[in-house]
């Protein structure tokens, strides 16, 4: 049958070195990935999210020693599926679960087979969004391997195919400012698309090793990342995390100087903060790094990848569902930053609350171990940020248990109106059964409320014609720059002049981490003299970032 | 009305308004609201409802709010005997809610317990008013104790009573519905519309904002129509309850009354919340 093909394509052995491989590379571009975001708002974490996803699709395949193709793409797309974070992971998770899809049928790995699966990974990814935007990661799947399907026959070499699809990814990414306005005034290129084409460099680099799994036995220890998979299958070593505080940290030296000290190295942060990633042989060793270089060490966690390994049962991507009856109910998760927004949705009745938010997407997990706390025949997610709608509509697909409707709230403000307009439909008694009608209802509560969220900008930037200067406020509303000022009232006050209406009596004021009770209540007594005609309220929020978050209604 | 056999009584928290009470000789015993050490009876004229619920805000200590005395119930259905009353019907706010129907089983036993029927009207405010008022209507015909008793219970079972709660700081210091407070939450701003019925306090809906409150209490009172009997309540809002009863011109009866609530129950609701007690034609039938 096939037997021809098995000898000059890839086994699942090989795809899970060059996975490993990739993964390693893509570690070095994490900052680089970050720092494309393009607001000029703290949540450049598209690279880190991408990372995360990828290092627990690995999680998967880390201790099998299998040559199955099928099995090993299966296990790697059903990780990324559970680890995928913001909204470029779970695009990203996408595009590895159409692949794999693609290759369950495959002994080896050709390039007419791999060709097909890049094809069916971008369907995949472009069927996941609701509404895709061009010039993003999709464009660049999609412009990628359609560069490929002209170019790919049998005679093709598997590494000749993946070079060609780099480098079409390559120039696709260069062209996704034209495609993205936004991307064209900040200078940037989509940091999304940007982590893909580092992925795909990763797998491309691995080169002959991809190409023949015979040479590709010895560990390779030339290059970073190689070392992912450098772990003989008798040692994990030790996964160890910290966080560098101090002064005029250099995140360049400091990743220098650990790169010796282990594997899947990973650090990020500024001057000072800086988190610190690395899987070792003897945890000692970064730790006294860290400890020497005089930085102060917190949050340290160092766990026995070994023995984290064994105890993880074996998951698959079909999982029955369980035997036993849940009863007929509904729970609400909500996704919140911060203590006193906790606080609020489980004042108001949420079973479960899941701290995130803006620069902190939760995890399909992290939806998926809420959905089965909640223990309820029916779950509702309000994910409350526009870069988690992505990863909680792929938990509600995932939890194939129980159906979980996600409520596209884009905001804190709109999650707390649509959970008011729920429980407010149960007050009524009316139609208890119809939950239905009741997410109808919460849909256009949460639409009906305007939200600014007040934030500092962490650079300079020239935006929707805005100057703004590093260190201004920064007011959006809706995913845009409303206006940027100097303090926290002039540019909350220019806000509101552009987002008030006529119908809005209430203004709600959640005050963040870090803002006395005390200067949120004078804040509220002066806005109050400027809008007489409006009701306040003030609650404390806790959540970081942003000092204000406001909901009108 | 010599030839009157029974006396129709009530406590002051039935909010008829003062002609309705002098027309058909109706009997109301005072509640007390307490300020400051003071005790004053909430019978219109020693407490001045304006000046009470424009200071109320600023108060540091909440009012609270009394039963009439044992003595006081008692002296008050001796007067109706005495008066010549064969039996009387005194109906009241719920017990559920308050210790005024235990002093006035007191009060009734004291003189003649037989004589009296105690009702638990189940309501509150004009809820209860539109019971009394029914009762005192076919006192005054000389209905017997029987019709008497039945037509309030048709009254009660064709009455609702829905409002505004504009702010929950006041229901949550009283702690008298603390199943009411704990479903609302505390953390948020939030004005329920709320049910009077089985004299107990429910919510029907929530909304953060007064417009779409009023909306549904709108809806709510639209949904009774065809109405006999309607009051629009406030407290301390009376343009607020013009601005409604305007906005449901077109179901509005006759018989239709702004009123005022009384302080033993605004000091618990607080200003500026609005409501309406209604009754449908259908409880003639």
């Amino acid at each position: 049958m096939s037997s021809c093909r098995k000898k000059h394509g890839v086994d699942g052995k090989a795809l899970k070195r060059a996975l490993a491989s990739a993964i390693g590379q893509f570690s070095q571009h994490v900052e680089r990935i970050n720092a494309m975001n393009v607001f000029p708002v703290p949540d450049g974490d598209t690279g880190i999210n991408m990372y995360h996803t990828l290092q627990r699709a690995y999680s998967e395949i880390s201790d099998i020693d299998s040559s199955d193709l099928p099995e090993v793409s299966r296990r790697f797309a059903y990780g990324a599926l559970m680890g995928a974070r913001g909204n470029s992971g779970t695009i990203l998770s996408q595009l590895l679960k159409g692949f794999a899809e693609e290759l369950q049928t495959a002994e080896a790995l050709d390039t007419p087979a791999f060709a097909l699966a890049c094809k069916r990974a971008a369907q995949f990814a472009y069927e996941a969004v609701t509404s895709p935007v061009e010039g993003t990661i999709l464009t660049v799947a999609r412009e990628a391997t359609e560069t490929l399907e002209l170019h790919a026959d049998d005679d093709l070499a598997l590494s000749e195919a993946l070079r060609i699809l780099v480098r079409a990814a390559q120039e696709s990414l260069r062209r996704t400012p034209e495609l993205l306005p936004i991307l064209k005034e900040s200078g940037v290129v989509d940091s999304g698309a940007l982590g893909l084409v580092s992925f795909l460099e990763g797998l491309a680099s691995t080169d002959g090793k991809f190409d023949s799994p015979e040479k590709a036995e010895s560990p390779a220890a030339a290059g970073p990342g190689v070392a992912l998979d450098s772990s003989s299958e008798a040692s994990y070593g030790y996964d160890v995390q910290f966080l560098m505080l101090g002064k005029d940290l250099n995140i360049a030296q400091i990743r220098q100087d650990l790169e010796q000290a282990g594997w899947s190295l990973l650090v990020v942060g500024d001057d000072s903060t800086v988190k610190v990633h690395i899987h070792v042989d003897n945890p000692a060793l970064p730790i006294n790094y860290a400890v020497q270089s005089g930085a102060t060490l917190d949050d340290i966690v160092i766990e026995n990848m070994e023995l984290q390994s064994r105890r993880r049962p074996r998951q698959e991507i079909s999982a029955p569902p369980p035997e036993h009856q849940r009863p007929e109910s509904y729970g609400v998760i909500a996704v919140a930053p911060g203590e006193g927004l906790r606080a609020v949705f489980e004042d108001l009745g949420c079973e479960a609350v899941i701290p995130g938010g803006q620069g902190r997407n939760p995890s399909v997990e992290d939806f998926l171990v809420s959905i089965k706390s909640v223990n309820a025949s029916r779950a509702i997610i309000l994910p409350n940020n526009r870069n988690i709608i992505m990863t909680a509509r792929q938990a509600a697909e995932t939890a194939d248990e129980i159906r979980v409707d996600v409520l596209p709230t884009t905001s804190v403000v709109a999650g707390i109106s649509a959970l008011i307009a729920l429980r407010s439909f149960e007050d009524s008694g009316e139609d208890g059964g119809d939950l239905d009608s009741a997410i109808d209802e919460m849909r256009a509560a949460g639409q009906r409320v305007s939200s600014i969220e007040i934030t500092r900008a962490t650079r300079d930037s020239r935006l929707g014609g805005l100057a703004i200067r590093c260190g201004d406020f920064l007011a959006t509303g809706d995913g845009q720059i409303l206006v940027a000022g100097a303090t926290i009232e002039a540019s909350l006050r220019d806000a509101l002049a552009k987002v008030l209406k006529a119908e809005h009596e209430l203004l709600t004021l959640y005050y963040g981490d870090g803002i006395q009770e005390r200067e949120a209540g004078e804040l509220i007594e002066r806005l109050s003299f400027f809008y007489s005609e409006l009701e306040f309220d003030l609650v404390f929020g806790g959540q970081d970032l942003y000092p204000y978050l406001i909901g009108l209604e | 009305m010599t030839s009157k056999r029974i006396q129709v009584a009530a406590d002051s928290v039935c909010d008829l308004p003062d002609e309705i009470v002098r027309n058909l000789d109706i009997r109301i015993i005072p509640t007390y609201v307490n300020i400051g050490g003071q005790s004053i009876p909430d019978d219109g004229v020693g407490l001045d409802r304006q000046a009470f619920y424009r200071q109320l805000p600023s108060m540091t200590a909440q009012p609270t709010t009394a039963a009439p005395s044992p003595g006081e119930a008692e002296a008050f259905y001796r007067n109706m005997l005495n008066d010549g009353a064969e039996n009387i019907v005194s109906i009241h706010v719920p017990e559920r809610l308050s210790g005024v129907l235990n002093t006035m089983r007191l009060g009734a036993r004291a003189v003649d317990a037989e004589r009296v029927r105690l009702v638990d009207s189940l309501q509150l405010t004009f809820g209860i008013g539109l019971q009394v008022w029914a009762a005192a209507e076919l006192a005054v015909e000389g209905a017997s104790l029987n019709d008497i008793l039945e037509a309030i219970e048709r009254v009660r079972q064709h009455t609702e009573v829905y409002a505004i709660i504009d702010t929950m700081q006041y229901l949550q210091r009283s702690g008298r519905v603390n199943s009411l407070v704990a479903g609302i939450g505390t953390l948020l701003k939030i004005k329920p519309i709320v049910r009077v019925a089985d004299g107990d306090i429910t919510a029907l809906a929530r909304s953060r904002t007064w417009s779409r409150a009023e909306a549904k209490l709108k809806a709510l009172t639209q949904d009774q129509a065809p109405l006999d009997r309607l009051a629009v309540l406030h407290i301390d809002n009376r343009l607020g309850a013009e601005r409604f009863l305007d906005s449901i011109r077109e179901i509005a009866p006759q018989e239709t009354h702004i009123i005022e609530v009384c302080p033993t129950l605004g000091a618990h609701i607080g200003p500026g919340s609005i409501g309406v007690a209604t009754l449908n034609q259908d409880w003639r039938n």
